[in-house]
């Protein structure tokens, strides 16, 4: 594939130039100049001659008299910006140096440069390579763009598509596991439920990636929908909360809601902002030590409201903190009971918080610990 | 779970009705019969007549909407629960306005798909009227 990322270097040469003068002897001198840099030139007399020229010459760079007969150069200018809209070839006005007032004028009517006559060659070959040089870095900018937008967009669908397709069976291997570790079919030997046990605790962390990395691909396709109504968020806290205790009692850590006696209501779609707190208490845990106190408090203040949690687990360096927020940032702190990250959880809770027009963030507490806050604008 | 009656287990992949049916017999469900696509599933049907189906929504052949359709045809009143793997709003209204009684994620943790399967089954089967009957015969 030709990369003009890594290929910046530009050949000008065989470049198509149109000039246009009533003038022969000018045309001749510039025509001359042109060759001798390797240019295709096609020339035309008067400004309605350079229309039909343009049409079949498709030039790179039009050089265009002002002092025509019949319709002059601005003109002329003003109608191919008219007809070839954005793909017009940059139009360089040529004047004699007592018009040099009309210059303004010329930009007015679509022009990039001027020249004025009589011509120095070296200043004339400048310019045109000048504008040449960057009409085609426009032109590999656009492709390149392009290139990318396509293959992000197909970097999507291949992602949603291996996800989807790896959960089903991931979770059967999940479900088949956990069922014969409740010994449905029949008392395993100890050996046996230990391999039993890491085929589940395997393919549970699969699917957690897998889960993730749809949510990704779905998020980075633009398709997530957000169904908002009005919540509590002390609502969703609290279901969370509870839920979450349930995991926490085995690293011995207890979460607890302070609600300052707020209720706030914001407009949310429910699973998503469920999903955030989830992950920021399941974080929050993950990185405190054993036997700490996770704590969530609601806040409320002007136009917005939302939760914070707050741990006792080391902070975050402030070194790694552009990272937190990013697809598979995962920093040098580690997990307290063994836990696996993918580093994909706060990078969908932003994007989620973010597609609310809310705002996530972080801070450390002086002592010890993080505390991570979402704000969500309040219900009107 | 407090059901006696059998279940038709609807899904093209393998692994999928071998996971779901261990987990019904599990929970102490005995007569359990398998399809993997909706046409083969509406003779299993018409055949031994289950108290319940389950039903996947993604299925070649005949999918899960147009199975469903065709069951209620059969039987207006018949029990029908989606099993779906992404929770997808549209296809689940469309589902239960055909008359599903209910939805379950099959990439659920097995004690969850018991719960939604237990609750429909109480909702769908007063406990006044006692369901199915025969004799367990394992599958």
């Amino acid at each position: 594939m030709d990369d003009p990322l890594t290929n910046p270097s530009i050949d000008l040469k065989g470049r198509r130039i149109l000039a246009v003068d009533d003038d022969r002897i000018n045309l001749r001198i510039i025509g001359g100049i042109l060759r001798n840099e390797g240019y295709e030139i096609a020339e035309a007399a008067s400004g309605e001659q350079a229309l039909e020229v343009y049409a079949t010459f498709q030039p790179n760079l039009v050089l265009l008299d002002v002092m025509m007969p019949g319709i002059d150069g601005f003109a002329t200018c003003r109608t191919l910006k008219k007809n070839y809209g954005d793909k017009c070839a940059p139009v360089i006005f040529v004047t004699a140096k007592s018009e040099a007032d009309d210059v303004v004028m010329g930009f007015d009517a679509g022009g990039v440069d001027y020249l004025t006559k009589p011509f120095r060659p070296k200043e004339v070959v400048a310019r045109i390579r000048t504008h040449l040089s960057n009409q085609q870095l426009v032109e590999q900018q656009k492709d390149l763009v392009q290139q990318l937008s396509k293959a992000n967009a197909a970097k999507d669908r291949f992602l949603g598509m291996c996800a989807h397709d790896l959960r089903n069976p991931l979770s059967s291997i999940r479900g088949l596991a956990e069922l014969m570790d409740e010994n449905a079919i029949g008392e395993l030997t100890p050996e046996q439920r230990e391999i039993i046990q890491t085929i589940h605790g395997a393919s549970q962390s699969m699917l957690q990636l897998v889960n993730e990395l749809l949510d990704v691909a779905t998020i980075e396709a633009g398709h997530l929908k957000l169904e908002k109504v009005p919540t509590s968020i002390v609502e969703i806290v609290e279901r969370s909360v509870h839920l979450s205790n349930i995991e926490a009692a085995k690293k011995n850590t207890k979460i607890e809601m302070v609600t300052g006696g707020m209720d706030p209501i914001v407009d949310v779609d429910r699973n998503k902002i469920r999903q955030v707190v989830d992950n920021l208490i399941n974080n929050a845990v993950k990185y405190s030590p054993r036997g700490s106190i996770v704590t969530v408090l609601i806040h409320s203040h002007g136009a917005v409201a939302g939760f914070a949690v707050r741990d006792s687990g080391p902070g975050i360096p402030e070194s790694e903190r552009h990272k937190l927020f990013k697809d598979y940032g995962r920093l040098s702190t580690l997990p307290t009971g063994g836990e696996k990250s993918t580093g994909l959880g706060l990078a969908i809770c932003r994007k989620i918080v973010e597609a609310h027009n809310g705002t996530i963030g972080v801070d450390n507490i002086p002592g010890r610990g993080a505390e991570f806050i979402v704000s969500l604008p309040l219900h009107k | 779970m407090n059901f006696s009656g059998s279940i038709l287990l609807v899904d093209d992949e393998a692994h999928i009705r071998k996971f779901i049916s261990l987990l019904l017999r599990h929970l102490g469900v005995t007569r359990i019969f398998e399809a993997q696509n909706g046409s083969i599933a509406l003779e299993v049907y018409k055949k031994e007549q289950p108290d319940l189906v389950m039903l996947d929504v993604n299925m070649p052949v005949m999918d899960g909407i147009e199975t469903l359709r065709a069951l209620k045809e059969i039987n207006p009143d018949c029990v029908v629960v989606m099993l779906t793997s992404l929770a997808n709003r549209q296809t689940i209204d469309e589902a239960v306005a055909l008359g599903a009684a209910n939805y379950i994620r099959k990439d659920a943790a097995p004690e969850e798909i018991g719960r939604a399967l237990s609750s429909t089954i109480d909702d769908c089967f007063a406990p006044d009227e006692p369901e199915g009957g025969g004799t367990p015969a394992d599958t």
